[in-house]
Formats: structure tokens, sequence, C-alpha cells
């Protein structure tokens, strides 16, 4: 009886191993080996990962990875959390409308929106400036060249396109709010403040959890906002794994160090992920939250 | 009768309701496409695969002149923008094994990642044109073929299509406007770039978040304070170190500080914003190269300047250091193509390299004005002005003398590119970046 069953799942143990455990394996075997200057062929052990707690760029893109994490999640979140309680609650026959114009920029293209956020940016031509112009200022850098600020500035444009994905979720967390705790509510006078920290947040807690997990997933795997935007530069300033990864492997040709680092970055996503699975567990879902 | 008739065999024919059929009818119509797909449009034409970077519009009237010289032979050819796409798929069609027939490359760092799976041309160009081809090749062009290749490795791994000399372009209408002229000494320059700040215009646009544009615009510095000095410097026979090159570098950082560039150039790319704004006449001065010619092939509408390039002119920057001299042309092999071992299989795969670097393919493309040619005795042809004639003389007559403007290593370009930002930006000084270069030059030709 239970071969049958065995069978069933086949497909999807051969599609897991094909596509993601043999390229896994791929990968952490080949930073086991050198290519490119730095170890020039043959069996290097673990020398690569080595190089990459020595490597000052490895440090740089730790920080610029948790800067991303630790703005980019809460901001979104509360950003997105507002929006969705402010259409939910506060608008009736323009709600689809608001809806489907904050959640545009997630599926606008991210060259399109490297380009607009660029020249948005840029002094002499940018439309920020145009409109500092008005009130008679006159800007003298793009924050995208300025190596204290271009992280904050591309975290700013990421959150501009992802805060839609955030409200989404919210939007659906907030209509699983059954009708009769919205009116028990208000009955027992809470409102305001007192509403949102004691009612809402609580119940929307799961979508919550679910936007923690898929944020710090995310900003491990940011990649095309920083390579179209500032491709990690100047000078490191911006570097994130994506770009940093992709120049080792792709640019230099060091597939051994960058596997090292791929695999690195996998390390941390799988304690990252088991961390919040421990701490947060079954909770993910309301079905989760209902069995608390 | 007949018609009834008719009707009732037709009902019989068409399987409406039994499964069976259907299934039937469903096996025979797949295999009805799949033969009729398995024949080719015509069986006689054998195909040459080509990926690369190079304009997708002017490959196909290449192509189109190649196929009509052969019209036994149909081209392939898969157009990729540069990075990341055109370098992620090489990569992961060599760890593959599927790599075209031809692949559009750069010479020294990027040819020598493929250096494995190319096949060495000197053979097949000596064949094609004779033991002293090598006469026809513009020296910088020769000279960077080898670049980066181990030592006594004489091999060819690309061929050259296409050279390119590095310039600073000015608009001519705006300048007249101003009243300004080209600058001959540093002085004049931060100048002309204040006054076009005055009136309204970008100065010296830099795409300075493109490391390409930051590279072009040092090694036209540096070689005019040492010529070949850079080059030497990457080869491990002179130290980056030296005050010439050092010097260079605090040239570059002033270009920044006296507002040459644009403020905020460090943000900014060279295409496609810088290249719009300047075609449309916002901007005095850019450091491109020859290939801007192209833009007054691009279909139109095309803007009053770019049209028959007749608001454009170049000029070679003056000297940016006291005592210095103006800048010597820098430039080289713009685009080359190698034959990859699965194309060593192709027999016909080398007549499509050999017409793209020397034949009616790579015609088309200086027809289109896509850049200047690698090989002598070429000339673009067709509707081509005096004007642009005019400059395009200029460039040839400038590509013999032309200094090398090509890193063969990676790890040096990367670490030079992070410099020139870094020394932009205020954060590392000309000589500690230059000590950084050294650095990873030396691990780099350990």
């Amino acid at each position: 009886m239970r071969l049958p069953a065995y069978l069933y799942v086949l497909p999807a143990v051969l599609l897991f191993v094909l596509f993601v455990a043999y390229p896994i394996l791929w990968v952490v075997c080949e930073s086991l080996y050198g290519a490119g200057a730095s170890h020039p062929g043959g069996f290097v052990g673990l020398n690569h990962y080595w190089q990459a707690f020595q490597d000052p760029v490895f440090w740089r893109v730790l920080l610029n990875m948790f800067l991303w994490g630790a703005i980019t999640i809460p901001v979104q979140m509360v950003l997105g959390g507002t929006i969705a309680y402010l259409i939910e609650r506060h608008t009736h026959r323009s709600k689809t409308f608001f809806r489907v114009m904050f959640f545009l920029p997630v599926i606008t293209s991210v060259s399109v929106v490297s380009v607009v956020w660029s020249q948005m940016y840029a002094p002499y031509y940018g439309i920020i400036q145009e409109y500092a112009k008005l009130i008679g200022l006159h800007l003298s850098v793009s924050p995208l060249g300025e190596p204290i600020l271009v992280i904050y500035a591309l975290i700013l444009v990421n959150v501009w396109q992802w805060t839609g994905f955030s409200m989404l979720m919210y939007v659906a967390g907030l209509n699983n709010i059954p009708g009769e705790l919205w009116d028990a509510a208000r009955i027992d006078g809470a409102h305001g403040l007192q509403l949102a920290t004691r009612v809402i947040v609580p119940l929307v807690s799961p979508v919550t959890r679910s936007l923690l997990l898929l944020g710090v997933i995310g900003t491990l795997q940011t990649f095309p906002i920083v390579h179209l935007m500032t491709d990690g530069g100047p000078d490191h300033a911006s570097e994130i794994f994506g770009t940093y990864i992709f120049k080792e492997g792709f640019v230099i040709g060091d597939t051994g160090y960058a596997s090292a680092l791929s695999t690195l970055v996998l390390v941390l996503a799988l304690g990252l992920s088991v961390i919040q699975i421990v701490f947060l567990g079954a909770r993910l879902t309301p079905a989760g939250a209902a069995r608390r | 009768m007949g018609h009834a008739g008719g009707r009732t065999d037709e009902r019989e024919l068409v399987p409406t309701g039994n499964p069976q059929m259907k299934t039937r009818a469903f096996v025979f119509t797949l295999l009805a496409i799949g033969l009729l797909s398995a024949v080719p449009a015509d069986a006689q034409q054998k195909e040459i695969t080509v990926w690369s970077w190079f304009v997708a519009s002017t490959m196909q009237k290449s192509i189109k002149a190649f196929e009509a010289k052969h019209p036994d032979l149909k081209v392939n050819y898969t157009y990729y923008n540069y990075s990341p796409q055109y370098l992620t798929a090489l990569k992961a069609a060599a760890a593959s094994n599927s790599l075209p027939d031809i692949i559009g490359l750069q010479p020294g760092s990027f040819t020598q990642q493929y250096r494995e799976q190319l096949a060495p041309l000197n053979a097949y160009a000596a064949k094609e044109w004779g033991d002293n081809w090598t006469s026809q090749v513009f020296p910088v062009a020769l000279k960077q073929l080898t670049m980066g290749n181990p030592p006594n490795d004489t091999n060819y791994y690309l061929l050259p299509q296409e050279c390119q000399v590095l310039c600073i372009w000015y608009n001519k209408p705006v300048f007249q406007k101003l009243g300004l002229s080209v600058p001959k000494t540093y002085a004049e320059l931060v100048e002309v770039a204040k006054k076009l700040t005055g009136g309204g215009y970008i100065p010296l646009y830099q795409g300075a978040a493109d490391g390409w544009q930051n590279e072009n615009v040092f090694l036209m510095i540096a070689n005019q304070l040492a010529p070949g000095l850079a080059e030497k410097a990457q080869a491990g026979q002179a130290p980056w170190t030296s005050p010439e090159l050092v010097s260079a570098l605090e040239a570059w950082s002033a270009l920044f500080k006296d507002h040459v560039f644009q403020e905020g150039a460090l943000g900014a790319r060279a295409y496609p914003t810088g290249a719009q704004l300047f075609a449309q006449g916002r901007i005095g001065m850019m450091a491109l190269g020859s290939w801007w010619m192209q833009e007054s092939k691009f279909p139109p509408p095309l803007s009053q300047f770019v049209q028959n390039m007749n608001g454009f002119d170049f000029f070679y920057f003056p000297a940016l250091k006291e005592g210095g001299q103006i800048s010597p042309p820098v430039g080289g092999v713009d685009i080359g193509y190698g034959l990859t071992k699965n194309g060593e299989k192709n027999p016909e795969a080398w007549k499509f390299l050999a017409s793209l670097v020397k034949g009616e393919a790579l015609q088309e493309a200086l027809n289109d004005l896509n850049d200047l040619p690698s090989f002598t005795g070429f000339e673009p042809q067709g509707d081509i002005t005096p004007n642009i004639k005019e400059m395009y003389n200029r460039f040839i007559a400038d590509l013999p003398h032309a200094e090398n403007q090509r890193i063969a290593h990676p790890e040096i370009g990367q670490e030079l590119d992070n410099v020139l930002a870094g020394v932009a930006s205020g954060t590392v000084t000309p000589a500690d970046g230059l000590k950084r270069v050294q650095d990873v030059t030396d691990k780099t030709l350990k």
C-alpha cells in the first residue's frame, strides 16, 4: 500500500533533486576547488571560506545586507499595514482603485524602476531637482554617487517597489478578521491606537510573520535593482551578496570564490529560516494562529 | 441526394462522439505536426549559430549580406544585453558544453575566461588571407589579441571585427551659442565647463556609475602623462604607484572637484541616460568614442544634432597637468569573435567569422557606422555625408597610433574601477588607490 504513495511523491522528489539539491551540491563542491587568479586549479579545501572572512568587501556586504533587511522589512510592514487599513476601513467605492495603484510598483519591471529612480535622483535633469527648483533649492549630488547615502537611496527604491506587496498581504489579513470582532471592539470602546495595538496587530500577526520570513529571504535574494542602479558601487559602498557573487563568478571568473560566497549565503538563509521556524513555527498562517 | 450523402460522409469522417476515435485523431495530428516541423524549410541549408551583444539590426544586415553570398548557409543570431544576460548565458553554456559556433568577445580578460572553449584561429586566418594577414590588422588591435595569454601562447582566440578610438565629443551648436571653442588647456576646459553649466547645460557628462567609462577617461589621462605606462603596469612591468599614474589619478579627481564633470556624476549612467541627453542637446561634452557616429544611422526620429552628426565634433583631452601634452588616441578592439570548440566541428562556421571580420558582413556593419574596421582597406559605403566622412577619416588616421585601452585581467580591471570610484567620491586617496591596484596586480600575476 505504501509503494503507490511513494510513487506519487516521486515526481516532486525528482524535480527537487534535479533543480534544487543537485545545483546546491554542485556549488558546494565547486567552492572547494580553485578557479581564477587567487586559487588557480585543484582542490583548495576551505581556503575560499577563509578568504571570505578575511575579505573586507565580504563584511561590507554583510553590513549592507543587515541594513537592507533591518530597514526594509519593518518599514514595508508598517507602511503596507497602514495603507491596507486605510483602504479597507476608510474607502468604499475607490477600494479597488487604491489597491491597484499601490500594487502597481510590484508588477513594474525592475529595469523601468531603476531607470526612473536614477533619473529622479539625478541633479540637473532629475524630477526631484525640478521640484526643488520651485523652492530655490539646487541639488549638488546624486545619493547614488555618495558612499554614505547610496545604500539608503537603494533601500528607499526597494521599499517603494515592494510596499504594495505588504499592503496586499495585510488586505487579505484584515479581511480574514471576522466582522463580529470589529463590532465587539467597537462596543468595548476600542478606537485609534488602542484598536490598532490591541485588536488589529495581534489578529494580523500571522501575516506579519509571513512577511518577516519572506522579507529575510527577499533581502538575501536582492540583485537586479542594485545591479542596474549602482552595480554595487561606488567602490563597494552598495555591494550586496547578489552583485558581489555576480562579479566574482561572471565578470572575474573566480567561480570557486563565488561558489563559496553562495554557500555562505545559503547557510545564512538556512540559519535565519530555522530560527524563524523555531520561534514562529506553525503560527505562520491564520490557521496556525488559531491553533495557539 | 448527393448533398445529403456528402454531408453524411463528412459526419462519418469527423469523430464527434467516440473517445477512441478522438484519441487516434489527436495522435495522428500530433504526428503530422511533428513530421512537418521536423522537415526544415530548406533541407539544404546548413546552420551557423552566433551569440553576441552586437546591435541586432546591424547584425541582421550583415547576415543578409553573408547569406546572399552563401545561399546554402543560414546564420542563427541570438542577441543578448551585455550584462548580465550575455555574461551569464555564456557562463552557463560553457559549463554545459553548449556554446554556439561563434561568440562575440573583447580581448583580454573576457576572452581569457573562455580560452579553454575556444579554437586557435591562426591557421584559419593564414589559410584564408595568407601568411602575412597580420600586417593588415591595426597594430593596437593585433597587440590586444593575445592579451592575457599564458607565456609562450601566441594563439589568437578571437579575431577583431571593429576597433574604436576614444575621444571627447562636443555639441557644436551649443559651443557656438555660448561662444566657446575647443579647450587647449586644463584652465580652458574648466572655464568651458563653467560656461556650459551657467548656460543651463550639463558640462562634461560622465556616467561614473559605469566602470568602463571611468576606465576610458582615466586611460586617456594616464596616456597623456606617460604613454604606455598603464599598459606596462597591468603587465607587471611598471608599478601602478608610479608618480605619473598617481598624477593621472589626481587629475581624474580634479575633474570632479572642479565641476568639469556634472554634479552627481557618480550616480549617473552613460547609457541610456547620458547618450539620450547628449543626443537631445542637453550636454556640452561627453567622453565616448568613434562608435558615437552610429547614432546618425539609428531609425528616425533623430534630433537635429544627431542627423548626419551635424551637431557634433570631437577632440582629445588637453593637457590636464602643467607640462603635460594633449591625450594621444587611446582605443583598440571594440568587438571581436571567437570560434568555439563546438564551432570548430561545424565546417561552415569559420566562413561567417571570416566574413564578420574581413568580408561582406563587416562591410555592412561599417556602412551602419557601427565603428571602425580592424583590418586596413575598408571604409563605409553608401549614404555617408562629407561631414561624417571627414570625422571617420580623422579616426582612421589616429587608429594606427592608438594606445591600448584594454585591461588583460578582470581582477585588475575591477579593482581599478573601484579605485576610480573611490577617488572620485573622496573616500580613497590616489596613492592609496593605486597601491590597492598594485596589490591586486601582484596577486593576479603571481
